[in-house]
């Protein structure tokens, strides 16, 4: 068998301990007495190292060797937890990760030892255990007793669960095992239960064969290694194996393979091995054993999880557990979905528009059949598009690690706060959402948050506070990011404005504030007076802003000097396909976002007010700009100039414009296709669509003129 | 028939598509052409290169069309039952169309028989060409599809 086909799970699996090693350790330091914390801990490292020596990377192996030893003792109370000491294990965190990254990569580990760290956890090790002699000596006899203990605890093997005893043996395979014996191996009869809810039996069951032939061999096994394989069998299987190493051992070898319940074994000597040939296992009784285990709720007694609580033990469910009904679909295939989706959606437009104008708009059967047909395919829209969402969570899980790591390198005090890691985006937005965000909290530690001296100084709280809070609100997810530091000092950034020869002196003092907070969006302008390695060099917002946009969403910041300022991200829910007015300007078709229109006015032109040389117009007691779409899109208005003016009220935030349109044509659900990178379109046009007759319109960005 | 033989024997042979602009010829390797359309209804798309003309419906997909006149500084002519668009993917992922006046053949033309061409940069059709190809009916420019597209900086 060849291992690299367990590579995914390896893979997915590195992620999920290194993740919960990651979570963990941040608790840990904030509490260092925290046992679940420690336990938690514990099992993740040294699971990670296990899965990291089945699959051959020894150097993963020894890393994560060596941060384990550490945490044992931590657990055992030879060691304090210490800022610095946590320093070095971020490192070697940082470090696995690499590896891990690496092996996603190529396949193979690559050649860095890491030598340096796997020095400094050592001179941890040592240099903390002064005191009370060899702490790595005296750490590994606690644990080897701890193991004992387990071990102990089951030592003498409960027939039932004991299926290995009803293996039945034949004259080879004895005089192998007895060969053994008597040259000094072991022989060992293990029953292994896999957990119920594991999804890749074969797979368990394969990792531990390869643990027990690291040092020995399997003799039989029942079912048989080909049955094994296809994963013919149920969550338990016996066998017999020749080692070299002693009963705990073997045993601690399989069960650190994941998602093992339990192993049930014994030693053999030659005796028990002639007895077993008399002892002819009724097939009841075998049967019987078989059911055992799924009736009685097992209790977990792997070595590594055996101070667990016996609460959280009998938390577990009774009989059958509930199987997780999900499976993993590649993105490629939703997007293919998505894709058919969306010829189906033109399609559907074409047979409503040859419905409502060809010789059938008189026939209600065929009307009435399009209608559903248009209810049908806008919920298969909304159902795919709900199966391509994902939680935000992977996207900012990893940012109060990077706010740790900021503490330190900036010499402040901060805490990151999340909430709303469960809003649903769609998966190709939270991947690509990540980046951004990541420079919005960058930017909060560096530039929002004053140094503690101030903030003391300042009367605010010594810690200060970067946030990051997610919702749905419509048909867009607002993803805000903030601080309680200083906020934008709007005369600050003129200033800078000016002495940068961003813009002259006279420009710059009639710039709106807002427009003067705009300039921090445009690409090369920093504020920062210093370039630090983590902001400051002209390349943080005009990224976040054009990554964010090209997204399709938008940001935007609310600031208020001395009290801190918030980036307010706005995303929409799905990329492809949305409900959209249809216009009429100059002759010509436009859409626009359903999302962004507010209200349609129709306003008499008498009604039209010039402030500062810009069209205003008074709508229940809010003065709103007007753009003419015409204007903006460089076409004659096909209206008299007398006429009353078809006004759609759009909003964007707090803002609101009013586009003067021709006429309007009604609402359509669109499927939005890129104009392709050749074109070096306004951004006001943000696509294309194909309308029902099969002629192509523009989709005007609203956000885009406000 | 001997001598052609041994033509193709030591050269690498290209396939082109030759088209007209007015009276003159020009060729378009034919493994960057996707397809061969008839001018459909084109929308206009505001605020971009003067040399676009909007975008088309091509089977479902939105692609932007380009006028090879107007990038070439020649007067534009109305389009007649000949104008062709000749869709283009030198990105398997970003198609393109180019209009042209007609659609002459598909011809092959041996490496022997084209003659590298050094930019002359006054005028504005030889910044896009690569080289000139000899025929029987006379000489056809080799299109530099990656100039004509916009995809490098060229003048």
């Amino acid at each position: 068998m060849d291992v690299s086909q367990y590579l995914g799970i390896f893979l997915d699996e590195a992620k999920e301990h290194i993740q919960v090693l990651s979570d963990q350790m941040l608790i840990l330091e904030q509490e260092p007495d925290n046992q679940d914390a420690i336990n938690e801990i514990f099992r993740a490292a040294h699971s990670l190292k296990g899965m990291a020596g089945t699959m051959g990377y020894k150097r993963l192996q020894r890393l994560t060797h060596d941060m384990e030893d550490c945490f044992s003792a931590v657990r055992a109370g030879q060691l304090t937890v210490t800022s610095e000491m946590m320093d070095v294990l971020f490192q070697a965190l940082d470090a696995i990760e690499g590896y891990v990254d690496t092996i996603q990569n190529t396949s193979d580990e690559g050649d860095n030892d890491n030598d340096s760290i796997v020095n400094e956890l050592n001179r941890i090790l040592k240099g903390e255990a002064a005191g009370s002699g060899d702490a790595g000596e005296a750490k590994k006899e606690e644990e080897k007793k701890e193991e004992a203990a387990a071990s102990a605890s089951q030592s003498a093997p409960d027939d039932d669960k004991a299926i290995y005893k009803t293996i039945e043996l034949d004259d080879t395979q004895r005089n192998v095992m007895k060969d053994a014996i008597v040259s000094g191996k072991h022989v060992y009869g293990f029953t292994v239960y896999i957990q119920e809810s594991c999804l890749l039996k074969a797979a368990r069951a394969f990792l531990v064969f390869k643990a027990i032939e690291e040092a020995g061999e399997v003799v039989v096994s029942s079912p048989s290694s080909q049955d094994i394989e296809d994963e013919k069998f149920e969550f338990n299987f016996s066998l017999f194996a020749i080692s070299d190493d002693d009963f705990d051992k073997v045993k601690t070898a399989i069960l650190s393979v994941s998602e093992i319940e339990e192993a049930v074994g014994e030693e053999y000597n030659e005796e028990m091995l002639d007895e077993s040939s008399k002892e002819e296992a009724p097939v009841q009784e075998s049967e019987a054993a078989e059911e055992k285990p799924v009736e009685n709720a097992p209790v977990p007694v792997s070595a590594p999880a055996a101070k667990e609580s016996p609460a959280a033990a009998a938390k577990k469910p009774a009989g059958k557990p509930v199987v997780s009904r999900t499976i993993r679909v590649d993105i490629e295939k939703l997007d293919t979905l998505m894709n058919l989706v969306s010829e189906l959606i033109i399609a559907k437009n074409t047979i409503v528009s040859a419905a409502q104008t060809g010789q059938a708009s008189g026939n209600n059967a065929i009307v009435e059949n399009v209608e559903y047909l248009e209810s049908v395919t806008t919920n298969l829209h909304e159902a795919v598009m709900k199966v391509r969402m994902v939680p935000i969570e992977s996207a900012v899980q990893k940012f109060p690690r990077m706010v740790r790591d900021l503490e330190k390198k900036l010499d402040k005090k901060m805490n990151l706060t999340i909430t709303g890691e469960e809003t649903e985006l769609d998966r190709t937005v939270v991947d690509e959402i990540g980046d951004p965000l990541m420079h919005l909290i960058r930017n909060s530690a560096d530039h929002g948050l004053e140094n503690t001296a101030t903030r003391i100084e300042r009367g605010k709280p010594e810690t200060g506070t970067i946030f990051l809070n997610a919702y749905q609100d419509g048909n867009n997810v607002v993803i805000e990011v903030g601080d309680d530091g200083n906020g934008i000092d709007v005369e600050a950034v003129r200033s800078k404005i000016i002495e940068r020869g961003y813009a002259s002196e006279e420009t710059a003092n009639q710039m709106s504030d807002k427009d003067i907070i705009n300039v921090l969006f445009d690409p090369g302008f920093s504020m920062a007076k210093q370039v630090t390695d983590i902001s400051g060099r002209g390349v943080g917002l005009d990224v976040v802003k054009s990554n964010i946009e090209s997204l399709g969403g938008d940001v935007e910041v609310k600031t208020k000097l001395g009290e801190g300022s918030t980036f307010i991200v706005r995303l929409p829910l799905t990329l492809a396909i949305i409900q959209a007015l249809m216009v009429i300007v100059g002759g010509e078709k436009y859409a626009i976002s359903l999302d962004s229109i507010q209200t349609i006015e129709d306003i008499p032109v008498s009604d039209i007010k010039l402030v500062q040389q810009k069209e205003v117009i008074q709508l229940r007691g809010t003065v709103i700009p007007i753009i003419r779409l015409s204007d903006v899109l460089g076409v004659e208005s096909s209206r008299a100039e007398n006429e009353n003016l078809v006004v759609v009220i759009v909003k964007k935030g707090d803002t609101q414009a009013g586009l003067v349109v021709d006429e309007l044509m009604g609402q359509q659900e669109i499927v939005i296709k890129s104009l392709g990178k050749y074109i070096n379109c306004d951004r006001i046009i943000s696509g294309a669509t194909i309308l029902g007759d099969g002629e192509v319109a523009l989709i005007v960005d609203a956000n885009a003129l406000i | 028939m001997a001598a052609e033989l041994e033509v193709y024997e030591e050269d690498v042979v290209t396939q082109y598509i030759v088209v007209n602009l007015g009276i003159e010829h020009y060729g378009i390797d034919i493994k960057y052409v996707d397809n061969i359309v008839r001018v459909p209804q084109i929308t206009r798309v505001p605020n971009v290169q003067s040399y676009f003309k909007g975008v088309i419906n091509l089977r479902g997909e939105v692609i932007p069309v380009m006028s090879l006149r107007l990038k070439f500084d020649m007067p534009e002519i109305e389009y007649t039952g000949k104008t062709r668009i000749i869709i283009i993917k030198l990105d398997p992922t970003a198609a393109i169309g180019v209009i042209v006046d007609e659609v002459e053949e598909v011809r092959d033309l041996p490496e022997s028989m084209t003659e590298r061409q050094t930019p002359d940069k006054n005028d504005a059709s030889q910044l896009y060409i690569t080289a000139v190809g000899k025929t029987d009916k006379g000489l056809v420019s080799i299109l530099d599809l990656a100039a004509v597209i916009g995809e490098k900086e060229v003048g």
